[in-house]
């Protein structure tokens, strides 16, 4: 544990910097998309490229270091248990298992479990997501030689990095939850029969949870969607006051590849969800508004198609924007309603 | 996949048009749900009572997904048959459905369709992998017509997969061809002229 708390502060202090220079890069671009949204002609259209691409470059190295992190925990945070303690763990696991579809793994003294937890958990995740948005704004920024629709690029990733600097920052205080859980296990002084209650808790979690593959699909490919609905938002956005083939274009390639994370995202979590929870699951919150986000979606691809028609076109834009907003909804929902999902 | 450039109404647009309003009405049985599922504080509840929840909005769900898969028990022989034909068919379709409905249950009438257009949609991609010309396709290109065909199996599949869902092993094997098949059908669809240039012989038009 003692090896852990020291990684825990190199992690904090090279987030600082990340962190900061992520602010810094992000304001300036933000800054001169501001201005280059009110004006006719591009001003420093070159630098704020440069910013964008140095943006993601620390987007880059801060995701190193959090791999770099959950490599420590992986590596100094095993559930060890003593010989003796091992053989009653191992017949309760035996028991669960003979009543349940999906069988826990019995303890092996040799090899205790260790959590292999995915980067993008609590505050990892909208680190994640925001660095998606950060690539996916670059390539937009470098397909099309429209200073306004880079400079809402620009804006929105700056607003998003005030976001995670401000409220969602994983580097100052990481894993507050997944630490909070493990401590207990980590402190002196514990009973044997304490200890194996603890085991019982922390065991099934790390398993379905913290160490499910699917958490290394399931979670990564939805923030990818979302980054691209986020891009589809804004070429929505320009469609409704310009008709421009090549953003409508633009937003329609993002739109594509946005679909197709997402359904396979949802896919993945469906056979995640009966190993975790078993049946009782359909009409969770979640569920509702990840369908209804899908339909919306599959509504748009499917409206774009006849964007030529009369009035199609403008639909289509509306319809891209309700995407936007009920992708923000369905998130939001995680934290109002109750339910598996709930980060409540 | 470009915009199409016909100002002619086609009967693919106005199924779009049914579908988006079916899917839009799904939507809305979605947002109910979540907010009684939070007032009423259905997780705080006993499992017989969520259980009752999950019956309870399966009922007002159903109607919406019998018009969905009637809608895909028409959308699917569209590849095959003229439009003349096709108004037949789907005519037939519904009264063939009301009538299996009346004499034994909406569940057997609803699991007859399904069959049927798998059935047929199995033929369709059979037709659009020897690359048919005959097949009736709103797009052109060898791989768009592939990959449509596998979406529109995937999607088939997985709403026979739903009834099926007590049978665990079936349920989750029959989850991964439905998987595989929409996974791979968007990718042929999205990205056909790479597909056609990575594999190349066949010319995307």
């Amino acid at each position: 544990m003692n090896t852990i708390i020291h990684d825990i502060e190199y992690f904090s202090v090279a987030g600082r910097y990340v962190m900061a220079g992520l602010l810094i890069l992000s304001f300036s671009a933000g800054f001169l998309g501001l201005i280059n949204l009110f004006r006719q002609r591009p001003l420093l259209e070159r630098p704020s490229g440069f910013l964008l691409i140095a943006a993601n470059m620390v987007f880059a190295a801060g995701f190193i270091i959090i791999c770099w992190f959950h490599y420590q925990i992986y590596t100094s945070l095993p559930l060890e248990l003593s010989g003796n303690i091992s053989g009653w763990i191992n017949q309760q696991l035996s028991a669960i298992n003979s009543r349940s579809a999906y069988a826990l793994p019995l303890y092996d003294v040799g090899a205790p479990p260790r959590y292999f937890i995915p980067v993008w958990i609590e505050n990892e995740k909208y680190y994640f997501w925001f660095m998606c948005y950060s690539v996916m704004a670059l390539m937009g920024h470098y397909r099309l030689p429209n200073h306004r629709l880079r400079a809402v690029l620009h804006i929105l990733l700056f607003v998003q990095v005030l976001f995670l600097f401000f409220g969602a920052d994983p580097f100052s205080k990481p894993l507050p939850r997944f630490f909070g859980e493990i401590s207990p296990w980590f402190q002196g002084g514990v009973s044997s029969m304490n200890r194996m209650g603890l085991f019982m808790r922390l065991y099934p979690k790390m398993i379905f949870y913290y160490n499910a593959h699917y958490m290394w699909f399931h979670p990564p490919l939805l923030f990818l969607a979302y980054a691209c609905i986020t891009i589809t938002f804004v070429t929505s956005g320009f469609m409704l006051f310009r008709r421009e083939l090549g953003i409508e274009k633009m937003g329609y390639d993002f739109a594509k590849f946005g679909y197709f994370m997402l359904t396979l995202g949802m896919l993945l979590g469906y056979p995640w969800a009966l190993q975790a929870w078993g049946p009782n699951w359909w009409w969770d919150p979640k569920i509702c508004s990840s369908i209804m986000m899908w339909a919306l979606y599959s509504t748009y691809l499917h409206t774009r198609l006849y964007a030529n028609k009369r009035g199609m076109w403008y639909f289509s834009s509306v319809l891209g924007i309700l995407c936007f907003a009920a992708m923000i909804f369905t998130f939001v929902s995680s934290f109002y309603f109750p339910g598996e999902h709930t980060f409540q | 996949m470009n915009i199409k450039t016909t100002s002619k109404t086609s009967y693919d647009f106005y199924l779009i048009l049914a579908t988006t309003i079916v899917l839009f009405a799904i939507s809305v049985v979605c947002i109910y749900g979540m907010f009684y599922f939070k007032y009423a504080k259905v997780h705080e509840m006993a499992p017989i009572v969520k259980a009752a929840y999950m019956n309870r909005m399966n009922i007002f769900v159903a109607p919406f997904f019998v018009v969905l898969i009637l809608l895909l028990g028409i959308c699917v022989p569209k590849r095959l048959l003229p439009a003349r034909w096709l108004n037949f068919f789907a005519l037939f379709l519904v009264v063939a459905a009301g009538v299996i409905s009346f004499m034994y249950s909406v569940k057997i009438a609803l699991l007859v369709c399904l069959v049927v257009s798998l059935a047929l949609q199995t033929v369709v991609l059979f037709m659009a992998c020897a690359g048919s010309q005959t097949l009736s396709f709103e797009k052109k290109g060898y791989w768009i017509r592939v990959g449509s065909s596998l979406v529109h199996l995937g999607l088939i599949l997985f709403i026979l997969d739903l009834f099926l869902h007590r049978h665990h092993v079936l349920h989750l094997v029959l989850f991964w061809i439905t998987t595989g098949s929409t996974v791979l059908g968007m990718f042929f669809c999205f990205y056909s002229e790479a597909v056609a240039r990575l594999i190349g012989g066949r010319k995307e038009i």
